[in-house]
């Protein structure tokens, strides 16, 4: 974690900058184009948005260690286990979001959330960072080089966190859309970031907050299942 | 006692016809610097990965420091390290740092890891840069951080694969001699190269295998002496040409002239021609590179005309 997470960052903050980029962007953006009335959605959105690319890095940073620097060769071939690896990673990305994490917690308690609210963002962020992180595990172990692994965690970002409803409310999307929507695990996590804020949630939080334990729970199985430390 | 015994092991890549490695049998005797020369392709790295735990067999069985590589990896992982072929430094981190991160991984207390950091650097040559990022480095300077990452661990044997692969000579044999320390240290080290002096210089024993197969292994010397009665080697520069030579023994064209890999006395016989002719040649005896290109081109050479 200290040389893969820290050391990184603080040689290089350009790392922490470029989680920051695009979140940041589109909540900017979000804010200027409604003079400061959409904030909160910004807000959840750019909090979802953070924890899901922390968690899908995690692929990118696995296939390049597997793939380009063979670290990972040196890795299996030592008494590190694979759970200790894969969360050493995993934390060592969450260090360079973290600073984000914080200025986004700090603009959300600005809006008025309470402690409570607080920590059940917390929650859920954390239930989130499991399910991308494995999801990232979940590719790396597949990815056939890592150009493919940018690419690809390129279009899963997008694809989870700018297109289904995490910076706007899902009760705004075509009806026939929203079943497709609500089962995007970032649909649940920021439809619950969204009621923490004040904003009310536009799915009932207990099955929100449900759904994303089971793709947590499934994200999870799934890797276990079929990640590869040893190859075949 | 055996360091690493391996028995039939076979394996075929899932994408493949052909077996990467085809009923393999050797053995490798513990406190040894073993050598695996084979070409590009020939299975040299299959059997490195399968031995240090990364990659599971088709068949046959491996057992490593008395551990099945299989069933035992877990423990077995322990007491070894393995430093891979081509492999890349991590920005932004320094020689420093990997070697510190590769010790402090393995679970060694920071001033320990921190002493041996130091040890490895200096040993390597590497202490000017040692805080500088890996990625200003030269190619062989990265390929030195890389074995300097393994080079002081715990581990009781160590995989190389193609450890001076970019070195210069002068690098190259400083790598050997810390491979020679770590040796007279008690460890076993199970590497690979391409380079035949390399082989020839360090190697207690070693192992020529293409296509998978063994084709000879034994001593640098004994696998000179026992596949081949070639003992001497001329090299012919001018005035004989390729079927005149055919009758002092086996020819090779190399750039454009000729070497004849022959006994002593039919080289004594085209030295005494070479005389009469006043033409140039070269006497020497054979060297490892010969008896490999031999042995493999032998193989290829049987196997084109089964075709």
């Amino acid at each position: 974690m200290y040389y893969l997470g820290f050391t990184p960052m603080v040689r290089n903050p350009l790392f922490m900058a470029f989680v920051f980029s695009t979140p940041f962007t589109l909540l900017f953006i979000l804010f200027v184009a409604s003079n400061g009335t959409a904030l909160p959605y910004g807000l959840a959105g750019a909090l979802t948005m953070i924890t899901t690319e922390l968690g899908l890095f995690v692929g990118t940073d696995l296939a390049t260690y597997k793939l380009q620097n063979r670290f990972q060769d040196m890795v299996v071939a030592s008494p590190v286990s694979p759970l200790i690896y894969m969360f050493g990673v995993a934390l060592s990305e969450l260090i360079f979001g973290a600073p984000a994490l914080l200025i986004l917690f700090g603009l959300i308690a600005g809006q008025g959330a309470t402690l409570g609210a607080l920590l059940s963002c917390l929650g859920v962020v954390i239930l989130l960072w499991i399910t991308t992180t494995s999801l990232g595990f979940f590719f790396s172990a597949y990815a056939p080089n890592t150009q493919n692994a940018f690419i690809i965690n390129g279009f899963i970002t997008t694809m989870l966190s700018v297109l289904p409803p995490v910076y706007y409310s899902v009760n705004v999307l075509p009806s026939f859309l929203v079943p497709l929507a609500v089962v995007i695990p970032t649909t649940e996590a920021s439809s619950l970031f969204q009621g923490a804020i004040g904003l009310g949630y536009s799915i009932e939080p207990t099955s929100g907050f449900a759904a994303l334990l089971a793709a947590t729970f499934i994200m999870l199985l799934l890797v276990s299942f079929r990640m590869k430390w040893r190859e075949t | 006692m055996k360091a690493l015994q391996a028995h039939q092991l076979s394996k075929t890549y899932r994408k493949s016809k052909q077996p990467a490695l085809d009923s393999l049998d050797l053995e490798i005797d513990a406190g040894q610097i073993f050598t695996m020369l084979g070409r590009n392709g020939a299975g040299k790295t299959t059997f490195l990965r399968i031995a240090s735990t990364q990659l599971l067999p088709t068949s046959g069985t491996v057992t490593v420091l008395g551990l099945d590589a299989v069933k035992d990896a877990k423990e077995l992982r322990g007491r070894i390290a393995m430093a891979p072929q081509e492999a890349e430094t991590i920005y932004p981190l320094t020689p420093r740092d990997h070697v510190l991160l590769s010790l402090r991984m393995r679970g060694m207390e920071k001033g320990e890891a921190t002493k041996r950091a130091q040890e490895a650097l200096d040993a390597l040559e590497l202490t000017e840069v040692a805080d500088v990022n890996s990625d200003w480095l030269s190619g062989g300077l990265k390929q030195r951080v890389i074995v300097a990452m393994v080079m002081r661990t715990d581990a009781d044997l160590i995989f190389l694969d193609e450890p001076t692969i970019g070195l210069d000579p002068v690098n190259r044999r400083r790598v050997w001699d810390q491979l020679t320390r770590l040796k007279q240290s008690g460890k076993t080290i199970v590497l690979t190269t391409h380079y035949m002096d390399e082989a020839e210089a360090l190697s207690d024993s070693l192992v020529i295998i293409n296509k998978g197969k063994v084709m000879a292994s034994g001593t640098p010397r004994s696998v000179k002496a026992a596949v081949t009665s070639r003992t001497t080697r001329v090299d012919v520069f001018d005035k004989f040409n390729l079927s005149e030579l055919g009758a002092f023994g086996h020819v090779v064209t190399i750039a454009g002239r000729f070497r004849v890999l022959t006994d002593a006395e039919a080289a004594k016989r085209l030295g005494d021609e070479a005389v009469a002719r006043n033409a140039s040649i070269a006497i020497s005896p054979v060297t490892l590179d010969d008896v490999f290109v031999d042995i493999v081109g032998e193989a290829e050479r049987g196997e084109e005309n089964g075709r």
